[in-house]
């Protein structure tokens, strides 16, 4: 290990309530970052509100037992710091950015939200109302509509990769009160699954000792349980058109069960299998065709839309002027076919490893990015090690590996397409 | 030998430099945080320089300058996009009222590749027929996709509705017809007459040594010599507009949608300091003021404002998304209320340093990302001066109560002022006002 290794610079402390605290001095700029996060997200919403999650993470900011909204947000925006809690599928995530002179002010507004939440009510039916109004403006995105069918058809009731129908959201969200907010802080908000990565103009054993002042004492829920069935992939392929009114754009979207977690061990082959195919707009096998030869879109991409603690979907999106749909699906699907026969070629492999590498590299450029690298790393479990690893651990996948994931992972034959627009 | 640079002045950590043989400007600024660099040549050239039957040229000739050239291209498995992807870079290219850029962030080792790349597609691209024709219908995609958003068609007829004369009239885009039309001839001349050193700011931003990247920058930009002839001015003025313009927008949609545009000055003038900190007094967090007067009250669930400032006089443009059932007028009036009590009230020292200091925070942010200084710098270099990127936190920080009430008593009057509406039709016949 050398000097200038994550391993070396990064300082990894457990807090005896169970908080990870992880942190990398960069004394480049008077500035720090926080990324991180709790296992809170809407994974644990209960089925007859499956956006409680969301509500109350964005409720934690609306006021606590000793101050108003407009009090914390006086004093955090006259310091121009920030710090947010925002709802993912499975957890809650934590970030945020100050001077570093402001460190301290950041942790005390974070420990005050998380700690002492007022939930006043006034404000939550204000948040209802904004909440409502957001799922209906997405209701005009081509993409999101396409989306959110895909998913309908292709993971069962109660998965949480199934996007709820709009009408029904909003119904549910009409329904939650002050009491649910309450009880869901209670179930699941503590300190035994909190992960915090600090970097920036910071010394280490000083963060330390404010994180211990802030959060030492708070216990909170116990970690809850995360027990999800992989979802099997799809038996046939189907297609679907959601029908929307003047859009000259439709988005088409072509999805199934992935089975790929973050903890598969096979991952970072998988990663490769679908940047060769179609990471990139530009320069990926679909972008290549469909975009720069055939000219029919100025987007279309492929991936793991979320493949952490889940298994998400594999999805495949093109935009595309209505009259061309088919012309588009037709050569998608003609290159993901020749793509599964004849696996990646060996010069892509090169090009697909070497582009992870400095993508990698260019990732950790900035604090915030540190910092959402660290935390990564440790929510799911690899270790700051791995950020060290990294490049050879992709370095060392071969082309049998990566024409393995292909065909384990990449199954257009069972695909669910979903085309939503003006048709 | 006549590749030299003349190093012109350094401010605040940037050295500004010029290459002699051919007039183009290099900015370096070394930060050796993290090793990548960003690097960045913009041209002075953007829809501005564009007229009728032409509008949209400059971002198709952008999207052209990625299909090739005798060096990197599609044939010889060297196409722009790929070489650059190989290396995990961050790249792309944008084009705007007064500028076309074009940029690439990458491991600090790969900063020559970033050289060759773009001082071989500043003269040497093909601009060919056929390429035009397959990727005319990329941006007429792209163009589709702003589309198919009301809220982007809102903003692009409010400056249509705005500017009678002068180019910020028609969008960067282009209009539909004139993307499908235009032949490659009038791209390629565009190409010919505004693609030159002495046009163009080079940026290098992060993980170098000055020293070998002006030699680098001599090997690759050096030999390309000096426009022929001088680049040609774009002299359209507009005229003041004397009365209040207002339009509406009937679509299908979920949300009523209000754009607000005052006229103000460029981005050199003295008054650019004041309009900043209004921007943010206006719109930056919920303790705003747009914020407080039209979300907290639930009349909008959003509501925001942007001192969009550029070459020649720009647009101050207040936007509000209506919470369902709210009629446009009630929040139109609530906004209007806003701007009007500043033209009375002096804002209190508090709030004008609160505003002062996110503005200042948000400039120290940025420094630590090296794309992040780049787009800042360049963005000043092109509505005014690199300069400004340096002198405006310091301008901003001299901002008085005071002069937020004259330049809102000068720029926000009636007169001055053009309202639009987006007024969603949810069924056939029905609408939601």
């Amino acid at each position: 290990m050398n000097n200038n290794s994550f391993v070396a610079r990064a300082k990894r402390f457990q807090l005896s309530n169970g908080i990870m605290l992880l942190v990398l001095e960069n004394h480049a700029n008077p500035t720090v970052s926080i990324a991180g996060s709790m296992r809170a997200g809407e994974y644990f919403s209960p089925a007859d509100k499956e956006s409680l999650a969301g509500v109350t993470a964005g409720m934690l900011s609306k006021g606590t037992l000793k101050r108003s909204k407009l009090e914390i947000a006086e004093e955090m925006e006259s310091a121009g710091a920030r710090v947010g809690l925002s709802s993912n599928t499975f957890t809650v995530s934590v970030s945020g950015q100050s001077l570093s002179r402001d460190l301290p002010l950041v942790f005390s507004t974070l420990a005050e939200e998380l700690r002492e939440p007022a939930f006043p009510a006034d404000e939550l039916e204000k948040m209802r109302q904004r909440i409502i109004a957001n799922i209906k403006e997405e209701q005009e995105d081509t993409r999101v509509r396409a989306f959110d069918r895909m998913t309908q058809l292709v993971f069962p009731e109660g998965n949480p990769f199934r996007q709820p129908p709009a009408e029904k959201l909003i119904g549910q969200i009409e329904t939650i009160g002050v009491d649910d907010l309450r009880e869901f802080h209670r179930k699941f908000y503590g300190a035994a699954t909190m992960i915090l990565a600090v970097v920036g103009d910071v010394e280490p054993e000083q963060v330390r000792a404010l994180i211990e002042e802030k959060l030492g004492d708070w216990q909170g829920a116990p970690a809850p349980v995360i027990d999800l069935a992989e979802t099997p992939l799809q038996a046939g392929a189907r297609r679907e058109i959601v029908t929307m009114k003047d859009k000259p754009n439709a988005d088409v979207v072509i999805g199934h069960a992935s089975r790929l977690r973050r903890s598969n061990p096979d991952y970072l082959a998988a990663r490769i299998a679908n940047n060769a195919l179609g990471q990139s707009t530009l320069s990926s096998r679909l972008g290549l065709k469909v975009r720069d030869e055939m000219g029919l879109t100025y987007g279309i991409n492929s991936g793991f839309t979320e493949s952490g603690i889940g298994d998400g979907p594999f999805v495949i999106n093109v935009t595309v002027a209505p009259q061309n749909i088919d012309l588009a699906i037709e050569a998608t699907t003609e290159i993901a076919n020749d793509y599964i026969a004849g696996g990646i070629r060996e010069d892509e492999l090169k090009d697909e490893q070497s582009s992870m590498i400095g993508s990698f590299k260019l990732s950790l450029a900035t604090n915030s990015g540190m910092a959402g690298q660290i935390a990564g790393t440790e929510l799911f479990g690899l270790g700051v090690k791995y950020l060290d690893e990294y490049p050879s651990l992709v370095s060392a996948i071969t082309k049998s590996e990566v024409d393995e994931a292909i065909r384990k992972y990449i199954h257009p034959e069972v695909a669910t397409t979903v085309i939503a627009g003006t048709l | 030998m006549a590749n030299t640079f003349t190093r012109i002045t350094e401010y605040d950590g940037i050295t500004e430099y010029k290459l002699d043989s051919n007039d183009l400007k290099l900015l370096l600024a070394p930060r050796r945080a993290a090793p990548v660099v960003a690097f960045m040549v913009l041209y002075r050239v953007g829809s501005r320089n564009e007229a009728v039957g032409h509008t949209g040229s400059t971002h198709l000739l952008e999207h052209m300058l990625f299909k090739g050239t005798p060096t990197y291209n599609k044939q010889n498995g060297t196409q722009i996009a790929s070489v650059l992807q190989k290396q995990g870079g961050v790249f792309n290219a944008d084009t705007w009222f007064d500028r076309t850029r074009y940029y690439e962030m990458l491991p600090s080792d790969k900063l020559e590749l970033a050289f060759h790349i773009e001082a071989d597609r500043m003269r040497n691209s093909f601009i060919a027929d056929s390429d035009r024709q397959s990727e005319m219908t990329v941006v007429r995609n792209e163009l589709e996709r702003g589309e198919n958003e009301p809220s982007n068609i809102l903003h692009e007829r409010l400056w249509a509705m705005a500017f009678r004369e002068h180019p910020y009239h028609h969008p960067t885009i282009g209009w539909r017809s004139d993307v499908e039309g235009v032949p490659t001839a009038r791209l390629k001349e565009f190409y010919d007459t505004f693609y030159h050193p002495n046009n163009a700011t080079a940026i290098l931003v992060g993980d170098f040594d000055e020293q070998a990247a002006l030699e680098l920058m001599s090997k690759y930009f050096g030999a390309i010599p000096p426009s022929p002839l001088p680049i040609p001015p774009m002299y359209t003025v507009e005229p003041p507009q004397e009365g209040e313009i207002r339009f509406t927008l009937r679509r299908a949609g979920q949300l009523g949608l209000i754009n607000t545009g005052w006229h103000i000055p460029e981005a050199r003038h003295p008054d650019t300091a004041a309009l900043t900190v209004l921007d943010t007094l206006l719109s930056a967090g919920i303790t705003s003021r747009l914020y407080q007067a039209l979300v907290e009250t639930q009349l909008a669930v959003d509501a925001g404002a942007q001192a969009m400032q550029f070459l020649d006089p720009g647009l101050f443009i207040v936007y509000i998304t209506l919470r369902p059932g709210v009629p446009h007028a009630d929040a139109e009036r609530a906004a209007i209320e806003v701007i009007e009590k500043l033209k009375t009230e002096d804002a209190p020292e508090k709030e004008l340093q609160k505003a002062k200091n996110m503005i200042v925070t948000q400039m120290i942010y940025l420094r630590d990302s090296p794309m992040g200084v780049t787009r800042t710098i360049a963005e000043a270099e092109s509505v005014a001066d690199w300069k400004m990127y340096v002198d405006l936190p310091k301008l901003v920080e001299q901002v008085t109560a005071e002069d937020i009430r004259r330049v809102v008593t000068t720029y926000f009057t009636e007169d001055n002022r053009t309202v639009g509406w987006f007024i969603p039709k949810q069924e056939e016949g029905g609408e939601v006002l």
